[in-house]
């Protein structure tokens, strides 16, 4: 390598640093430095008052975190809820990608329609799922009681823990299919056509094409797709807060115990159990599934 | 004669298919359109009606009225935070994508692999940290601290977006730039971007959509009404008894408006690149 290669590569490393600075920096700032500061937290009794210093308490926030029964309780709703909305959400999406993964007439009509959910604002969706599941005037339970006579008496939606949790989920489950359906519609669509039709000609049925023609290409996306599914579905808060308050996650214990009980050094040890158990699932499945993103 | 027969039946059955899909997903705007224009005692009515007995454009009228109704406070603050978000996240996204596109220097797989955990971070598990560091900063009860916070739980995304646009532009066109003695910002900003503008619309779409619908910083941060956005705005009023569901309807309707146009705008534009033509030219 001659001098003049290597000041070329030697610039264009303090070019590259200069140009990642600024967003490394403030990556540093508010998502590196916060960790640690709530790693920090979590060792102290926080008084409501700013002023007053902080009390050490050891790992006594931890102890009554794990000594609390709704913890375990939210821990518990979260990962059923967790694992029923990316199941659902996933099989949705497959299903509607793989159904409509040929030509037809209204097709980019169909995928914007698709996609709407996932589009809108959550709390445009959440306002009119509030109007439609009411318990007095509501519209499904107008179809499900009045015409359909599914139920005797009208389930009150958002006032007890099962029916609201059902609600919820069903809500996320509308509104993340669409991230699966495009993920999966993209592989299908680069699928040679031709491996359909030999299967065709001899005698395949649709289910010995999914198997042998469709499921190989769409496995390592589905892989992807599931586990940042799983992550998100993990720490939602948002959905969930807006739409019942009968359903308590892990992402809505943690925010009422920071901004309603204001137990500070509670909500940060919370927030280091959350992450831990996110980050030693992402560990596990890293070197699998996320080996293709990093190349 | 049958094959034939057969097929018919198939598409005919495919097509209602299609038909009962969409009716099921367009189900809740069809409801959110009917409610917001209809009058607000049919909207409670029992049993519901679908099409409007009576066709209104109050709900509409009050949403614009300030005296009544203070969305347009609200979708100003919106806009403010989301605009200020994707302007700083566009930039840095372009700067951080080229270096991670076309340079090589050290540590870049290790850099690549922190940004890929961060974009599976969430911001619920910094609320606490967040909270007091920027309140310490003099910063709560201000717009600036949720665009912050935005900013960074959209970078890694950002930055990972442009790569791959940057990626897709052949170097001989920064060749030809090299040659004609251009400086290297000069290629960033006179070659790359107007190469990729189709891709960087859809990070600024990207960015835009997930700061309008933040809930979780707005209602950290912001305690006075005169500076809620529209997601916490609307939902402080919903808890409030005397709320009407076609104002809130009409009022998701025009929060819906500018996220639906720019997405459907972005898709449009990725469709016609512009690559093609920068390498021909």
């Amino acid at each position: 390598m001659t001098t003049a290669h290597l000041t070329r590569a030697q610039s264009n490393q303090r070019f590259a640093y200069s140009l990642l600075a600024p967003s490394l920096l403030l990556l540093l700032l508010l998502i590196g430095y916060p960790m640690f500061y709530n790693v920090y937290i979590s060792f102290f009794d926080v008084p409501l008052n700013p002023k007053m210093p902080s009390l050490f308490v050891g790992l006594g926030n931890y102890l009554s975190l794990f000594k609390d029964p709704t913890f375990y309780r939210s821990l518990l709703v979260t990962i059923s809820f967790t694992l029923l909305v990316t199941l659902l959400s996933t099989v949705v999406g497959l299903f509607t990608a793989v159904f409509l993964n040929r030509e037809f007439v209204g097709k980019r009509w169909v995928n914007a329609i698709i996609i709407m959910s996932y589009v809108v604002p959550s709390i445009c969706l959440i306002f009119v799922w509030k109007y439609m599941f009411n318990n007095i005037f509501g519209i499904v339970n107008y179809i499900l009681v009045d015409i359909l006579r599914l139920a005797k008496t009208a389930p009150l939606w958002f006032d007890k823990p099962a029916s609201a949790f059902i609600l919820v989920a069903l809500f996320a489950v509308w509104r993340f299919f669409p991230y699966a359906h495009m993920s999966f519609t993209a592989i299908l669509q680069s699928i040679d056509n031709t491996l359909y039709e030999a299967a065709e000609i001899d005698g395949a049925t649709a289910w010995n094409k999914f198997t042998a023609i469709t499921y190989p290409a769409l496995k390592q996306t589905l892989a992807t797709v599931v586990s940042l599914r799983i992550i998100w579905v993990f720490y939602i808060y948002a959905e969930v807060y807006l739409l019942s308050s009968k359903v308590d996650v892990l992402g809505v214990y943690l925010y009422k115990m920071a901004f309603a009980t204001r137990d500070f050094g509670k909500a940060a040890a919370i927030s280091i159990v959350l992450f831990v158990l996110i980050f030693s699932l992402i560990m596990l499945i890293r070197k699998k599934v996320f080996k293709h993103e990093n190349d | 004669m049958k094959t034939i027969k057969r097929k018919t039946v198939n598409e005919i059955f495919f097509y209602l298919a299609v038909i009962l899909m969409c009716s099921i997903l367009l189900f809740t705007f069809v409801i959110m359109l009917s409610v917001a224009f209809k009058g607000a005692k049919e909207a409670i009515s029992y049993p519901p009606t679908i099409i409007p007995a009576q066709f209104t454009l109050q709900h509409f009228k009050d949403v614009f009225n300030a005296r009544i109704f203070p969305y347009l406070s609200y979708f100003g603050n919106s806009m403010y935070v989301s605009l200020a978000v994707c302007v700083v996240v566009v930039f840095l996204g372009i700067l951080g994508g080229y270096a991670l596109a076309r340079l090589s220097f050290k540590g870049k797989k290790y850099l690549s692999e922190t940004f890929f955990l961060v974009y599976m971070f969430s911001g619920i598990l910094l609320i606490v940290p967040l909270f007091r560091m920027l309140s310490a900063a003099g910063l709560r009860n201000t717009r600036e601290a949720v665009i912050i916070c935005m900013i960074v739980q959209t970078l890694p995304t950002a930055i990972y977006m442009t790569r791959s646009y940057f990626e897709t532009i052949p170097i001989e066109l920064e060749e030809a730039g090299v040659m004609d003695g251009m400086s290297r910002l000069g290629l960033i900003f006179r070659i790359m971007v107007p190469l990729s503008i189709s891709g960087l619309v859809s990070v600024f779409v990207y960015a835009f959509m997930i700061s309008w619908n933040d809930v979780l910083f707005a209602s950290i941060f912001l305690d006075s009404s005169a500076l809620f956005t529209i997601p916490i705005g609307l939902n402080s009023l919903f808890n409030t008894p005397d709320y009407i569901w076609g104002r809130m309807m009409a009022a998701s309707i025009l929060t819906s408006l500018p996220v639906v146009i720019m997405y459907a705008l972005s898709q449009r534009m990725i469709r016609g690149g512009l690559v093609e033509g920068g390498v021909k030219g």
